[in-house]
Formats: C-alpha cells, structure tokens, sequence
C-alpha cells in the first residue's frame, strides 16, 4: 500500500477526500490516504510545497496563484481533478439584510439581492458612513471573485465602494456579530453556521451567479506528478469512484455523519446534510434557499479540470488587479489544470465515455447567471468589456 | 552578523508561553522591538497600527491568511509583505514549517538583515516543542507509577500480598500477556471497580 499524505480544510468540499481516505476507495486503488487537517491555506500550499504533504484539498486560484508565483515564492502545482464546483454563499449581517429590504428590490433573486446591495452602499456613501466590509476567506479565492462579481454588477468598483478582507471562515460568526464586517462569502457549511448562531442571513448562493464555477482542486507538487505518475492516476480513479459515492442521495446522511466526526469538520451532521442537498437554511426563521446545483462534486464531468475554468480563474486575478494580462501567463494558468493526467488515469475506466456524455462545452464555461458573462475565446474582450484590460 | 535593534518585530502565537520564550530570546539578541499579540480578530488592522518589518506566526494559527493578505499591493496595505526567504532558500523554508512557524517580512528588507531573526525563530520554536514533549513524556510517566501503586494495594487488600509480591504478580501477567505493565494494572483497577 503507498500511503499519502494527503490536507484538507474543515469543509463540506473536502467530502471526496475524507470519502475516499475512509470508505474504501482509496484502498481500492491500492493506496493509503493519511488526513491531516489543516488551519490555513497558507499551510496548505507550504506543506505541499516542501513535502510535508503529497496533496491537499486547495482552492483551485490558490494551486494557480503558486504556480504564477503571485504573491509568494512560486510553487509549481498541478491539479488533475476538480474537487467540486460551487459551494459557496454570501452571507450579510442583520442589519444590512433589513437595509437592503427597504430598498423594495426583489431579494429572491440574484440581480434584485445585487441591485439592493448596490442602493445600499450609495445611499452610505451619500449619508458620509463609513463603507461596507466584506470578507473572503484567502486573497486568491473563488469566494474574493465573487464578491467582486456580485458589486460589480451593482454598478459598484470593489476597491473603491467597499472594503475587501479576509477572514478565516471559523472567525465569520464573531466579526459579523462584531461589525467588524458586514458580509461575506466563505464555502459551506460555515454561512449555515452564522445562520444558526442568529447573526446572519444567506443573501445569494454562490450557484445563483454562476451555475457552474470552480472551487476546489486536488493540488499536488509537480515534481511528485512528473516522478510517480503511475501513483497520481491511483488517486485520480480513487477520488472518482468517492465522488461518484458522494453524489449519490442515498449515501447523503452517511457521508454527513461521516464529515461531522470531530477529526473532520466537527459540526452538525444535519446541518452537513442540508449543504450536501442545496437546501439551506438561509435565516434564523427557517426561512430556505435552495439550489441543486449548489455542490456539484461530480454531475456533468464536473471532476474534469476544465482549461477554460482555469482561464476564467486568470481573468479574475487580472480583473482584481492581482496580475497584468499576459498571454504566457495565462498559458501557464491553463497548464496547472491537468485535464490530460485526468483523462489517462480515467480512459480505461470508461471515464472519456462520462466526459462526453456531459455533451459539448456551454458557452460560458462558469454559467454566469447575471453581470458580464465570461467568453473564454476571446479573453481580452471579456477583459476590456469588465473595463480591466 | 549583528542583530539591528531598529526592526520592529510582532510575534502572533497561540501559546502565550512560546511567543514570551521568543521574545526573551529576541530581546536578549538585541531586539528592543518586540511586540506579542495573541491571535485575535481584527489582526490585520492591528497589523498595520504597528506596521511591523517582520511578522513571525505560528502555523496553527489560521490567521496566516489574513497576514498573506498583505502580499496583496492595494490601499489597504500600507507596505507590501513578502515571505521571508527567497525563491532559492528552500531548506530554511523547510526548516521553518517543520518546526511549526512561518515569518513574513516587509517587501525590499535585506535578508542578511532578518536571516538571524529566523534562525533564533525556527530554533526556538523547536526547543519549545522539545520542551513540550518531555513535559508529556513526565506527566505520562507519572500517571502510569499512579495506575500502578492503584493496582498493587488492590491485590494487597484482596490477596493478602505484601507490595513486593503484589508487583511481582503484576508484571508476571504482563508478561505472559505480552502486555505493559500499566495496561495489566489499568486492567485490575477496571476489574475491581466493577466487582464492588
């Protein structure tokens, strides 16, 4: 048995790895899977980095960001399967939640949810308070895009109307409470958590504004893809067969149980269920939103990394002024996304047959619900249409 | 290489007594600018009242992404942070995450200038956990002689053993169960507490 040493973050996205080390379907590969939970994605990326780990549960714009060297001292990542798509959810404070209300915007629905937002922030701005403060969970994260991409559709620029910061998702409930924010956009469970602790309200699933984005990979060293390829494909069929386990509703209270144990996440299984489900409780009243597709951890060759997911990725980091747009730059992005190591571990296990049952490529590859669509043909063009380029 | 007592340094460290056997140590280097701050909400804000040059967090502290924030050029970031070595010196890197620690310094700090700051960092933090093991080690130790004497006056009361016999019974189990002593005595404890 080779054991790996593999890190995650106590989240309901890590189910296909915490499934895959615990019912079997690493073992199955030959492969022993050695959890190590971990408190930060700087640890994350630093543990792979020198060996400490063979791979990790990462956020897919962090196993970028390291192999662009963004940052921080380049580490060249390489991410062969896709983890899961969406997950994640903006959540506000009380108060902002009533404020948008009075806006009389339509708050069942994204656009209304970012229009209210948008009068909210004028009106503070034209009354001379203090801006509003929203946090993501890590400067390169899917969730920092979003939040971007919801003010920017309220007419808003997110680094002049508002503040951006990051928060560590066990310290939302408390800043919240606090004021120290006002918002924001962490992966589940941790929205239903401030929920529940009564200091929030789920404004906009992450899956209301776009169907289909990237969030977490399988981030491994390059060095370790390049001298045991044999070794990373296992683990690719291993974490196949466990997605296609974790989807399945059957299996839904067992992997609920399963995640909740303290050594994993810690929190209420039935809260755990109801993520796994798209069926959130989005206020203390019990009031829901609910979305199946707000996880998707394998439907429609979601564990494919998809070139154009990555590009997508590299345009928000250009668009957040995290990087100038370069061509080769954007090249390398694509690189990191392995859809060549996951289609050879898969071909023999009839994995090209479900790749092509999901049906040719959307044009918009993220499913952008509302605000600027993405065209990942014409990446300077969806640039300059976002007014970055 | 001398240490310059003009760099201002903030230990953010979950054990108050590791971050206190840092400080001495920096202090007693020639470090006058030493600030501890317990991991804590609104770091960051804190982070820049201070403006440090060097950051030292410890890795279970899941602020370091509200540190790595810093990397991030903008108007909330008064000077730009960067990771403490460059690109070409993996074995501190290394050094420094498995000793349990990370550091960050401001952008454009020579290293020759924190190089030693790291060092007495990383060798501190490993004493810390040396420290930390013994301490186990002994109060391990002295729960099991506790178990132990336990066990003893049992069979003493219930055999009419004197203590050298009561022992020599004990470990004459333990052998031919081919088990330790204390999981023997644990074992006659448990027996006697249900048999009450």
């Amino acid at each position: 048995m080779r054991r790996l040493a593999i890190g995650f973050i106590p989240l309901t996205d890590a189910a296909v790895l915490i499934a895959c080390a615990e019912r079997g379907f690493a073992a199955a590969e030959g492969l022993h899977l050695e959890l190590h939970r971990e408190v930060s994605w700087a640890n994350i990326r630093d543990k792979v980095n020198v060996g400490l780990l063979d791979g990790a549960h990462m956020l897919a714009p962090l196993a970028i960001a390291s192999s662009l060297g963004l940052g921080h001292v380049r580490v060249p990542l390489v991410a062969p399967f896709a983890l899961n798509l969406n997950g994640n959810a903006i959540t506000v404070s009380n108060p902002l939640y009533e404020d948008m209300e009075q806006t009389g915007e339509d708050l069942g629905s994204g656009p209304g949810t970012a229009r209210a937002l948008g009068q909210v922030v004028r009106r503070r701005q034209r009354a001379g308070r203090e801006p509003l403060t929203f946090s993501s969970v890590y400067p390169f994260s899917t969730h920092s895009y979003m939040l971007r991409h919801v003010l920017a559709a309220a007419g808003l620029d997110p680094d002049r109307d508002v503040r951006l910061v990051v928060v560590p998702p066990p310290y939302t409930v408390e800043s919240l409470r606090s004021g120290l924010i006002h918002g924001f956009c962490v992966g589940s469970p941790w929205n239903s958590v401030a929920v529940e602790a009564g200091v929030g309200r789920i404004a906009l699933l992450g899956s209301e504004l776009f169907s289909r984005a990237p969030e977490k990979v399988l981030g491994v060293h390059a060095r370790f893809a390049r001298s045991e390829p044999g070794v990373l494909a296992q683990l690719v069929r291993a974490l196949d067969a466990s997605a296609r386990w974790c989807e399945r509703p059957q299996a839904r209270d067992e992997l609920a149980l399963l995640l909740s144990e303290p050594r994993h996440l810690g929190l209420p299984s039935d809260m755990l269920a109801r993520a796994l489900e798209g069926r959130l409780n989005a206020a203390g009243d019990g009031a829901a939103r609910s979305d199946a597709d707000f996880l998707v951890m394998h439907r429609d060759g979601a564990n494919r990394p998809a070139p154009a997911h990555a590009l997508w990725i590299y345009a928000q980091m250009v668009r957040a002024g995290q990087t100038p747009f370069s061509a080769d730059a954007a090249a390398q992005a694509v690189r990191v996304y392995a859809t060549g190591l996951y289609d050879a571990a898969l071909a023999a296990a009839g994995g090209a047959a479900s790749v092509a049952a999901a049906g040719p490529a959307p044009a918009d590859p993220v499913g952008t619900r509302f605000g600027t669509p993405f065209t990942p043909d014409d990446l300077e063009g969806y640039l300059a249409r976002l007014g970055t380029a | 290489m001398t240490p310059d007592p003009s760099l201002k340094i903030v230990i953010v460290d979950e054990s108050p007594l590791r971050a206190a056997i840092l400080e001495d140590g920096l202090r007693e280097a020639g470090y006058v600018n030493v600030l501890r701050l317990s991991e804590r909400h609104n770091l960051l804000a804190r982070l820049h009242a201070i403006d440090p040059d060097v950051i030292v967090i410890d890795l279970e502290a899941p602020s370091r992404d509200v540190v790595e924030q810093m990397f991030q050029v903008s108007r909330e970031v008064k000077r730009p942070v960067a990771m403490f070595v460059d690109q070409s010196d993996s074995s501190t890197i290394e050094a420094a995450i498995e000793a349990g620690v990370s550091a960050y310094i401001v952008d454009g700090l020579k290293k020759e200038r924190v190089k030693p700051i790291i060092d007495m960092t990383i060798s501190r933090f490993r004493a810390f956990a040396r420290l930390k093991e013994e301490l186990e080690h002994t109060r391990t130790q002295l729960e099991e002689r506790k178990t132990v004497d336990r066990a003893k006056g049992i069979l003493m009361k219930l055999k009419g053993l004197d203590e050298a016999e009561a022992y020599a019974l004990l470990r004459r189990t333990a052998m031919n169960e081919k088990r330790r002593l204390v999981d023997i005595a644990q074992s006659v404890i448990t027996a006697a507490e249900l048999l009450k």
